[in-house]
């Protein structure tokens, strides 16, 4: 027995030393993943999509499609959103990874010096598709080139019970921060307080945060690039926002993620919650899983409306999608190619239709669809690709906006001021933040 | 047995400890239920009427069956179990090897050797894994099993010496000694006596660092990123977040699944791996 | 080391002593060489370079500029460095005391015969065995917001009419992490302390109590000082894992709400990997270490103070 253990521990330590003293070389020779050494190969890392539809129709269908159409093998991968800002830093720090990778917001800008002009592309479509939104260009472009090509727009609209509001007395979404506010309470004291997350997530928080904040006429900064948040009208928005969340908010909500909302919305928690049409889509998805309480199908009692005005307007801020193309890439012809396939028409309709309108194309000509008019639950969201409003209002949606998005930095001065830091305290701590990105 | 004692053993020694393991396997019974839990049974918020949290009535293999056909957990299973092995296997070589030199050889600098190795576990890999980041970009490592596979005996041989430093010690010098007599060299020595007696604490070792491994999370989460090389903690927590709607059943399926391994691998070793958890406290 | 006796004894019959003790200290050099290698390439140089990295101006995709300790300045000046500091001391300390207090009640509970105490031995270590990121998404879905299982039974018992806000509230949302973090740190402590009491010698116990002392008297003046070696070791151990804890904020709360329970670990993760901004990054993670060797230094002098008394 002795003898055997030996011998086998030799034989191990043997084989583990030549592993580990055989030479770095030959680990390093080895260790590379052979995995697809034969073809040219596009990885394209996405988000999961939150319309699981269309995850489905790009993986069966589309990706094949295309590696005929092409001759390429697509490798097509989906993350969590928030993981995606993640693997860029990832990618470009160990100058290997996906090919295409999609970026939120003004990642473009952030990466702007790590990946491929895809300008010409862009502009083709544009001119090809009645012209770019100027909010799109804005994000992904900035000025001398194109770091994303644009994908699309998610909106984002409060969902809503429609027969609970009607319980209530109200048959139009409040339009106004005042009446929403008096809504929320009445409805919270019924055990259906509106739900709306301030938390670290890259969707539904900013999305709700920032137009916010514009609406009561605060600004990040100026045109100049001087920050100008310590305002009068931040700080009052700050204010309603701590009565608001006491009033009418789902409390739990400082902790929720993108899903959370849609969640609680789907099991009867919350009566209305900013997101994109997710909550939506998936009780059509799905009727029969998803009734109200009176046995009803949820699909038929939610409507949509946008957010509500305040003294200085309506906004919305709508996440802006964008396939950047990785300057470490070695397949950069390949996902040239590929780009341009998926942006045909033809191609491009069926993720379009896919969505179901969850996302609003960057073009103009898309807002004409007929898509739009098969469901009129789904109508409002077809303006959110002209309509948005870019973050670092009111300079440029450049990178430093958006160090300041992935810091979370507006969110959490809501958050903090709910969780009880007076309000202007919670303003200045927020501008001292900013002016630390904006030297 | 005297009434009053038979009280005072279930209060103050029986009673307690029921409550202990009750907490601390709770969770794991929790998994259980949560995998095997249609949707429908789910999500059903905390002061629903008719929740019964505890049990389930219609269990349902939905959960597990997403995880295999719609992730990559079998792939990350193999992963993980190979990246644990092989840096095992590395770190008991050094481990080893080192824990004999230290314990038994007499050099210059010997203290501070140790010393050093000792001062590396004081560098937690949250503090390293930036600048490693960049190191595993230049050895092209990024994205492969061998960045996991180099990097991992960096926390688990200092764990390894120390240990076998402590079965070394405790061997006696004598057993040497009557084989330097019978003329074998130092290194016939070590290989063919010292070590074989050594070998409950290399079983020690290796259990402990195996389990070291699948707990490691920080260096997998930055440099591995295509699906296919992932690790079992990072699939489960990266990938089983689908969409902005329900995951919690594969969620937890994943949970259940990727602890049984590591489960099932230390139910056989359980003596040496709590051998070798007070050994090292000891040593 | 006794080795110089048998060097002295070989000495006489073998060859010359010179030529011995290089045989051991090649010897030496050759067993520690593959350590030292991967260790020092793993650890040494990337300490090193992390310290450089610190100290220039790069983030992602752009390599950046030496600014010396401009990155150190900015985070001590940034509130969320000083929350963040200030959080992991509060988890460290007070899941450290929990985890020593409930871990020695637990081993003086398993230090008796009874039946299944091997089992029940080796179920308790579960948590500590199980990887981290998965046994706290059970704990997870067990805070979850809208569906926790907590609030359920704690409304069933009547003890609750509202539900709690376990990972909204900023103290909550620690108090939940702190607890996950204790549940899985006691089965460490009570193993190792067990076989620590089980080395002191029941006589000892006996002795005091022939001499009149009630059970506390005893533990205090008999079990706990032969308990400290171990104690201290245990703790010293657990201090340094609990300080540079990652796995288990990253996923109850990614640092939230609003930074309450921001680590050193996870916020350098998040600026660094998540924002991309790696000197900043590299910064926070190397602000760890001047505390982490200072409590190690301490707790090892008391170490030998200890040992050697």
């Amino acid at each position: 027995m002795a003898k055997t253990k030996r011998r086998s521990v030799l034989k191990l330590a043997g084989g583990a030393a030549a592993a580990s003293m055989g030479g770095m070389a030959a680990i390093l020779a080895t260790g590379r993943m052979p995995a697809f050494a034969q073809q040219r190969t596009v990885h394209w890392l996405k988000w999961v999509d939150f319309v699981p539809a269309t995850d489905a129709l790009l993986k069966k269908e589309m990706m094949p499609e295309a590696e005929k159409a092409l001759g390429i093998k697509i490798n097509l991968e989906t993350v969590n959103g928030n993981d995606l800002q993640p693997r860029i830093t990832a990618g470009i720090q160990s100058g290997s990874g996906a090919d295409l990778i999609m970026s939120f917001n003004s990642y473009t800008h952030l990466y702007a010096n790590s990946v491929v002009d895809v300008g010409e592309l862009a502009e083709e479509v544009g001119k090809r598709e009645g012209g770019l939104f100027p909010y799109a260009r804005a994000i992904c472009s900035n000025g001398k080139i194109f770091m994303g090509m644009p994908w699309a727009v998610i909106g984002g609209m409060i969902a809503y019970r429609k027969s609970w509001f009607d319980e209530i007395g109200v048959s139009k979404f409040p339009d106004t921060w005042d009446s929403y506010r008096e809504t929320a309470k009445k409805l919270k004291a019924k055990g259906r307080p509106f739900g709306q997350t301030l938390g670290h997530t890259f969707g539904d928080a900013p999305g709700f945060s920032y137009p916010y904040l514009w609406s009561w006429g605060g600004k990040e900064i100026d045109a100049s690039g001087k920050v100008v948040l310590n305002s009068k009208e931040t700080v009052e928005s700050v204010k309603f926002m701590t009565g608001l969340w006491k009033d009418g908010m789902d409390e739990g909500g400082l902790a929720w993620d993108d899903t959370n909302n849609n969640r609680a919305f789907l099991s009867q928690t919350i009566s209305a919650t900013l997101n994109g049409a997710s909550i939506y889509i998936e009780t059509l998805r799905k009727p029969d899983q998803y009734k109200t309480e009176k046995g009803v199908q949820m699909s038929k009692d939610i409507l949509h409306a946008p957010l509500p005005k305040g003294p200085a307007g309506q906004f919305g801020f709508h996440l802006l999608q964008s396939n950047m193309l990785m300057k470490y890439s070695k397949n950069q012809d390949a996902a040239k190619a590929f780009l341009k396939w998926i942006h045909t028409e033809a191609n491009y309709r069926k993720f379009f239709e896919s969505q179901k309108g969850f996302a609003t194309p960057c073009t103009a000509k898309w807002e004409s669809d007929k898509l739009w008019d098969v469901d009129p639950v789904m109508t409002p969201y077809k303006v959110a690709a002209r309509l948005g409003q870019a973050i670092g209002n009111a300079g440029p949606p450049d990178a430093k906006a958006q160090e300041v998005l992935s810091k979370y930095i507006i969110t959490d001065m809501y958050a903090k001021a709910v969780q009880g830091m007076p309000a202007e305290d919670a303003v200045k701590w927020a501008e001292a933040e900013l002016k630390k990105v904006y030297v | 047995m005297i009434e009053g004692a038979l009280w005072r053993r279930w209060v103050f020694y029986n009673i307690p400890l029921i409550l202990f393991v009750f907490v601390l396997l709770f969770p794991f019974y929790w998994m259980i239920v949560t995998t095997f839990r249609p949707d429908g049974e789910l999500y059903l918020p905390w002061n629903a009427p008719n929740y019964m949290p505890f049990w389930t009535n219609n269990p349902t293999l939905e959960h597990i069956l997403y995880l295999f056909e719609e992730t990559n957990f079998m792939r990350w299973m193999v992963n993980t179990m190979f990246i644990a092995l092989v840096s095992t296997l590395i770190s008991l070589f050094c481990g080893v090897l080192a824990g004999y030199a230290l314990a038994r050889l007499n050099f210059p600098y010997a203290g501070g050797l140790g010393t050093a190795i000792f001062i590396t576990y004081l560098v937690p890999q949250t503090l390293l894994f930036i600048p490693l980041a960049e190191i595993i970009r230049n050895f092209r490592l990024g994205d492969t099993p061998w960045s996991l596979i180099l990097t991992y005996p960096t926390f688990l041989i200092p764990f390894c010496t120390w240990l076998m430093m402590g079965y070394f010690k405790a061997i006696p010098k004598e057993l040497e000694e009557c084989a330097r007599i019978d003329g074998a060299s130092r290194w016939k020595a070590m290989v063919y006596i010292i070590i074989p007696v050594a070998v409950p604490g290399i079983l020690s070792s290796g259990i402990i660092a195996f389990t070291l491994s699948w707990n490691e999370f920080i260096y997998a989460l930055v440099f591995l990123s295509s699906p296919d090389q992932k690790t079992v903690p990072v699939g489960v927590t990266s990938e089983l977040i689908r969409g902005d709607v329900f995951f919690w059943g594969p969620l937890m399926a994943g949970a259940l699944l990727g602890s049984i391994p590591v489960a099932i691998v230390y139910s056989f070793f359980v003596e040496h791996y709590v051998s070798g958890l007070t050994g090292s406290v000891k040593g | 080391m006794a080795v110089t006796a048998l060097s002295a004894a070989e000495s006489k019959r073998l060859s010359p002593r010179l030529r011995k003790l290089e045989d051991e200290r090649w010897l030496a050099m050759a067993l520690l060489a593959p350590t030292a290698i991967l260790l020092g390439l793993f650890i040494a140089y990337p300490f090193f370079e992390g310290v450089l990295l610190s100290l220039s101006s790069a983030r992602v995709g752009d390599p950046g500029h030496f600014v010396g300790l401009k990155n150190f300045h900015k985070i001590w000046d940034d509130s969320i460095f000083r929350t963040t500091v200030w959080n992991t001391f509060w988890y460290t300390g007070v899941t450290t005391v929990f985890k020593l207090a409930l871990g020695l009640w637990l081993a003086i509970l398993l230090n008796r015969h009874f039946k299944g105490k091997a089992i029940i031995r080796a179920f308790i270590l579960l948590p500590f065995i199980i990887p981290t990121v998965l046994s706290t998404f059970a704990w997870k879905w067990m805070f979850d917001p809208t569906f926790s299982v907590i609030n359920w039974t704690l409304f069933q018992l009547g003890f609750i009419t509202t539900r709690i806000n376990w990972l909204g509230d900023p103290d909550l949302a620690m108090t939940s992490i702190i607890v996950i973090n204790i549940w899985r740190g006691v089965p460490f402590f009570a193993i190792t302390l067990l076989a620590g009491l089980q080395t002191i010698s029941p006589e000892l116990h006996e002795a005091a109590a022939i001499d009149g002392a009630r059970p506390w008297q005893r533990f205090w003046h008999v079990t706990w000082p032969l308990l400290m070696p171990v104690t201290l070791v245990v703790v010293l151990f657990s201090v340094i894992q609990t300080f540079a804890d990652f796995q288990l904020v990253y996923v109850m709360t990614g640092g939230g709400p609003a930074n309450a329970t921001h680590l050193f670990a996870t916020y350098a993760y998040q600026l660094g990997i998540g924002t991309g901004l790696l000197s900043e990054g590299a910064a926070i993670s190397l602000a760890m270490f001047p505390f982490l060797f200072i409590i190690v230094v301490v707790q090892l002098l008391y170490i030998r103070r200890v040992e050697t008394r």
